[in-house]
């Protein structure tokens, strides 16, 4: 862990690549492939983003069908890889080991990033290393927004959760008990024939009036599944679609800071870490900040780019688990489509 | 608007609500608050504050209608978001349970186990229990407060989840008393819910193996 820059450094300094492999600095490379994303990143264990290259399955109509994305992914992985590679000005053999998503995500689709991974490993006869993708979406966020023990909320298109580092695991304070909050407002918009997000977040500065939807907290969890029903019941029942996307856009964000701002007031932590493709959201931001100020916390983004999945956060934290010697054999490389973010130990954290 | 005077002193602050005390007629009051949010859109936080403050007005009177020992509603303002309820003279049982002898200490945790199988017997869960939502005054008598995550129910999942979260709670803090005081707590059960025991006892253990509450609550203890 020594060849780690200081947590509280935002900018990692600057070295040459050359400069870093003399030091004995470790390059990893991770894919990424839980769901609509192919993503092919490079980092190294100085903190460093070497490459990031990402492409994305756009269903043709609807939402993502799990075998077609995973086509997707097959059909595009060599071109992605290689430009992740000549991004990193870096050859094959200098990597120090080869990282993929194992879970949570589509099946389909974590196999196809899966079986490449094992492909490079062993052909190139270097390290594989299981990374869980939640994780990964939590520590790309400390490295870039430079925070140290955050709550996180971790909001996508198929994850909802609030979670907080405690006795050696990401421990979950809550979560969604049906579907996740990115999937309500995606499976709406595409519904309502304007597509995912961010359209039904640009639809709602439209609205001339507010529309109650039903509101689900339970203690620390949330739920979409009956407010999806309601506002899909809203525009069958005429009323304006900018109307019935500020309910339902205003619902889930005042959902998702209730249970963020519980979690707080339970722990007294200072940061707020917000991560996963909902973190881009300008209105989530935005209360979160409203309710961060009164509690006297401070809300830390990193870049939309590394929000959403991304093939750079599967690197990155492949460097924290090859210097912590977490790799795993080709035979034990199964993917986990169902994996709890709790099952990690997560040994690099302090 | 609705009210009975001028609270005087906040006594605490939660994510939610604040509880101040009142004097009113010669009688101890608490108002419980709930603070709107300035985060949420102004007709969303009125409504879910005037949902909440109804639900948990409703919860704590159908609770007593069981027999559960907890505060008296005297009023519900709901304009404001506040409940005016009876004030409980007493300590939070997990000041208390570190100074009793043995027989004392198996007593009150009978006694809470009676309290929380009358609530589970009339189809309610607490939501939040732990020590310091249970409040004893000096004759050892035990009353449940804070209904604020309380629902109404028939699933036993969320009463054991009760029963679990009672359970951490008392490991954290009181990790000696632990054994015994649950012990004693599931005699005060049993004789209340009976039948329907060993299925919650069940459903406990289903949770503890799922980890997943380990320690997320720990710090409500």
């Amino acid at each position: 862990m020594g060849l780690l820059l200081h947590k509280d450094d935002k900018h990692p300094r600057e070295l040459s690549l050359w400069e870093a492999l003399k030091e004995g600095t470790k390059v990893v490379l991770g894919i990424e492939s839980t769901a609509h994303t192919f993503g092919v990143g490079v980092a190294s264990s100085d903190g460093r983003i070497l490459a990031n290259e990402n492409r994305v399955y756009k269903p043709p109509k609807g939402g993502i069908h799990p075998r077609e994305a995973a086509q997707h992914h097959a059909r595009v992985a060599p071109e992605t890889l290689r430009a992740g590679i000549s991004r990193a000005g870096i050859s094959l053999s200098e990597l120090d080991g080869i990282a993929f998503s194992v879970g949570p995500g589509l099946g389909p689709c974590l196999r196809t990033g899966a079986t490449i991974a094992r492909t490079l490993a062993l052909s190139l006869n270097k390290p594989l290393i299981a990374v869980n993708h939640s994780v990964a979406h939590i520590e790309i966020g400390r490295l870039l927004a430079g925070c140290r023990d955050p709550m996180v909320l971790y909001v996508a298109g198929g994850n909802t959760l609030v979670v907080t580092f405690s006795a050696g695991r990401y421990r979950v304070f809550g979560e969604t008990l049906d579907i996740a909050a990115g999937n309500c407002l995606d499976a709406f918009g595409i519904k309502a024939g304007i597509g995912p997000m961010p359209m039904p977040e640009l639809m709602a500065e439209k609205a001339k009036s507010f529309v109650q939807l039903p509101y689900t907290v339970k203690g620390m969890d949330v739920s979409f599944s009956g407010l999806l029903t309601a506002a899909f019941l809203k525009l069958k029942q005429g009323v304006a679609l900018e109307d019935v996307c500020l309910g339902l856009t205003e619902t889930v964000y005042s959902m998702l800071t209730e249970v963020t701002e519980r979690a707080v007031a339970y722990t007294a932590k200072k940061e707020i870490l917000v991560v996963g493709g909902l973190a881009r959201s300008k209105r989530l931001r935005e209360m979160l900040d409203t309710m961060a100020r009164e509690r006297g916390a401070e809300v830390y983004t990193i870049p939309d780019e590394y929000a959403g999945d991304n093939g750079a956060m599967i690197a990155w934290n492949g460097v924290l688990q090859l210097l912590s010697g977490m790799v795993v054999d080709v035979e034990d490389s199964r993917v986990k489509p169902r994996m709890r973010i709790d099952e990690v130990d997560v040994k690099w954290f302090g | 608007m609705l009210s009975l005077g001028e609270p005087t002193e906040m006594i605490r602050l939660g994510a939610e609500a604040a509880i101040y005390t009142l004097n009113w007629n010669g009688m101890e009051l608490v108002a419980k608050k709930r603070i709107p949010k300035p985060y949420r859109h102004p007709l969303l936080d009125k409504e879910i504050r005037m949902q909440r403050t109804a639900s948990e007005a409703r919860i704590i009177s159908e609770a007593k209608k069981h027999g559960v020992a907890c505060p008296a509603i005297i009023l519900v303002d709901l304009d404001d978001a506040t409940i005016y309820m009876q004030r409980i003279r007493g300590t939070e049982a997990r000041n208390v349970i570190g100074n009793l002898n043995r027989e004392t200490l198996s007593m009150l945790a009978k006694r809470v186990g009676a309290l929380t199988g009358m609530l589970h017997g009339g189809g309610i869960a607490h939501g939040d229990l732990t020590l310091s939502n249970v409040i004893v005054d000096e004759r050892m008598n035990p009353y449940l407060v804070d209904f604020g995550l309380a629902t109404f129910t028939k699933d036993i999942e969320e009463f054991a989840v009760d029963v679990h979260l009672l359970d951490r709670s008392l490991q954290s803090t009181h990790y000696s008393l632990r054994e015994e005081f649950m012990r004693s707590f599931m005699e005060g059960y049993g004789t209340i819910l009976g039948g329907i025991l060993h299925k919650i006892l069940e459903k406990v253990k289903e949770i503890e193996s799922r980890g997943r509450y380990v320690e997320r609550r720990r710090r409500w203890g």
